[in-house]
């Protein structure tokens, strides 16, 4: 199949795939071409030289040093202060205005840091007391627990049939299905808000099909069957509505992510597990699930980080008639913390459990996700 | 074509209907949109009573009502969107790939620990930044520029961890022979990984526009009228006493144009990715 080359390296490689049953790869190989072989003699002379120089112990560093940068100064930085901040409380009481947030009727006014006194660890205690925190931590949960997998596994049978060889229109499906992730946040969930409201289109077309009008925004536990009533408490529909609106907009851009990776898969490996005489479910359970691990991974772990991320959307659900202690998330808590009561300590505290409850969860999960690699 | 099974046709059936439901699903907030930026709005407020489906005729007086607004000049803010997301793309592009490529396929000194700290910071909600961000870009004299906003996140840690990922797919034994055939370490990244990478880059680049355009708290605290992203533009239609729901309706309608048109010019790089991939001598 392959021809011999003057590239002795390049024609084992590819000779080590050939037996293993496995067809070279021509992108990479296109990509060899490009780089010009030089003389050999001048070759083993730099080459000599490059091992004594410091520099190439450098390589790695120098590659790195452009991101890191930009990474410590407004990442990093930021973060250490926040850190430091929340030993702290911190008396909003200058008279100059730092800035001013401005969400429609919603608006947070910061004044000038007056003064701040350490208090060791009193923020945290504070927090361990905090209804309005485990409330908030709680719906969070609810939110995640019902919110991430259903993305996903929807995401994944999407990316699953768009990689489908019969389907036709695949470019068309794909933009539309990613098209939510194109309305701006703060006009989809006003879209939603009007599309949700009791007499708004949702329910108008369910009446019309013969489905009871639903509180979607307004909370209750209407419609629900008897024994969960007193679990899921009110404001059940609330939280529903706000699944839903992060499920639309978010499902595409994870079905994006999923496509791509399925797409990297080699085909041949399929040809393979056909010719043993694989059907559909175990191609999927051995050859794709396996290759696609690290871009499972990937969007789960982004998933989880942006439900703990949550703001503007419940935000603006609430606006509309929700119950707040259903759809309180703890970014926002955080937020009405820092911005209405001035409390930047406190604050500062509640972002620092919240993101370690975050990454305590990423690492559990990347730690299950990696350890099954066999 | 050969004949489809049975048992073929059945998947098939099941998937286009999968597929289209969805479809559907997402288009009817979209369509929504649009339709409504065409009706004046007493005419979706209360959809209960009579719901219309269908355009009319009023996009342009809507659209003259936005564009009438002195607080807001919706076609800058496109601009600025537009142009704040395309730099911002680019530059992070070239910084999380080369950090992607030094992680995937160096060693060095304190590798784990710089890689895991990136990593930490993956989990943090960045709304909750704003504060010391905010006393950051000021002292930096950088405030009401588009840099506050291209800036902060350029150093993205999704993104490296994205290009990690896939980079370690490239064999070492092929960077080995370029090595031997005399190419200089980055010809290594910008030669082999870059062209290899190309719908992982594409996917990124995707991620990491619609990260930008949506950015929507800090372009709020930071910027000033006239550098207005959209989500700022459109937050300013949210009046206290009355929500301007027709110019938000407008304003979302031309907010998605420019979305769509990465999503098709993005998609071709898809395509090509997946052909070089595929293609048999």
């Amino acid at each position: 199949m392959s021809t011999k080359s003057s590239n002795p390296v390049r024609d084992k490689f590819n000779a080590v795939r050939e037996r293993a049953g496995r067809a070279v790869e021509p992108a990479w190989q296109s990509a060899m071409d490009t780089v010009r072989p030089l003389r050999q003699r001048q070759i083993r002379r730099t080459r000599a030289m490059a091992d004594r120089l410091p520099f190439t112990v450098a390589v790695p560093y120098l590659f790195l040093t452009p991101f890191f940068v930009l990474f410590s100064v407004f990442l990093l930085f930021p973060i250490l202060y926040t850190v430091y901040l929340s030993f702290h409380t911190y008396e909003g009481i200058g008279t100059a205005t730092l800035f001013w947030i401005d969400i429609g009727p919603i608006q947070y006014r910061l004044t000038r840091i007056a003064q701040l006194e350490f208090v060791g660890l009193q923020n945290y205690q504070r927090l361990l007391g905090d209804a309005l925190f485990q409330n908030a931590l709680a719906n969070t949960t609810f939110i995640l627990l019902v919110q991430v997998p259903l993305m996903i596994v929807l995401g994944l049978a999407l990316a699953l049939a768009l990689n489908a060889s019969w389907l036709r229109f695949k470019g068309l499906f794909r933009t539309t299905i990613a098209l939510p992730v194109a309305a701006n946040l703060v006009a989809y969930a006003t879209v939603f808000l009007l599309l949700l409201q009791d007499n708004g289109l949702v329910n108008t077309v369910f009446q019309m099909v013969g489905l009871p009008a639903v509180p979607w925004l307004t909370g209750g536990t209407g419609l629900l069957p008897g024994p969960l009533k007193s679990v899921l408490g009110t404001g059940f529909w609330p939280r529903i509505s706000l699944v839903g609106a992060v499920t639309w907009r978010w499902t595409g851009y994870n079905m994006i992510i999923l496509l791509a990776g399925l797409q990297s898969v080699p085909k041949q490996l399929y040809e393979a597990a056909e010719i043993d005489g694989a059907n559909r479910w175990e191609k999927f359970r051995y050859v794709t699930l396996p290759q696609l691990r690290p871009v499972l991974l990937f969007v789960v772990v982004t998933s989880t980080i942006g439900t703990f991320r949550l703001f503007s959307e419940p935000l603006i659900i609430s606006e509309g008639g929700a119950p707040l202690s259903a759809t309180r998330t703890l970014v926002m808590y955080i937020y009405n913390m820092a911005f209405q009561q001035f409390q930047l300590g406190y604050a500062s505290a509640m972002t620092v459990v919240l993101v370690g409850i975050v990454a305590v969860l990423s690492i559990v999960q990347l730690r299950v996700g990696g350890e099954s690699d066999g | 074509m050969g004949s489809v099974t049975r048992d073929e046709a059945g998947w098939r059936f099941l998937g286009y209907s999968f597929v289209l439901l969805v479809t559907l699903l997402m288009i009817v907030p979209i369509y929504w949109i649009v339709v409504a930026s065409t009706l004046p709005e007493q005419a979706f407020l209360s959809a209960g009573t009579d719901v219309r489906l269908l355009p009319g005729s009023n996009f342009l007086a809507n659209l003259d009502a936005l564009q009438a607004r002195e607080s807001v000049d919706f076609v800058q803010s496109i601009w600025n969107s537009v142009f704040i997301a395309v730099v911002y793309t680019l530059l992070s592009l070239v910084l999380c790939s080369m950090g992607g490529f030094a992680f995937a396929k160096y060693e060095f000194k304190f590798k784990e620990p710089i890689f895991y700290s990136i990593l930490a910071t993956l989990t943090l909600p960045i709304q909750l930044l704003v504060i010391p961000l905010f006393l950051l870009v000021s002292q930096m004299g950088l405030s009401n520029s588009y840099w506050a906003i291209i800036l902060p996140w350029a150093a993205n840690p999704l993104g490296i961890f994205l290009m990690r990922q896939n980079m370690k797919q490239i064999p070492d034994a092929l960077l080995e022979s370029a090595r031997i055939d005399g190419a200089t370490e980055f010809q290594l990244y910008y030669r082999i990984a870059l062209p290899t990478m190309k719908s992982s880059l594409a996917a990124l680049a995707i991620v990491l526009f619609l990260f930008q355009w949506n950015l929507f708290l800090f372009p709020l605290v930071v910027l000033e009228q006239g550098k207005y992203t959209i989500p700022v533009a459109i937050n300013e239609l949210i009046g206290a006493q009355r929500v301007y729901y027709d110019q938000i309706m407008v304003a979302a309608a031309l907010s998605i144009i420019p979305l769509f048109l990465v999503f098709l010019f993005l998609q071709r790089h898809f395509v090509s990715g997946i052909l070089a991939g595929s293609v048999k001598e």
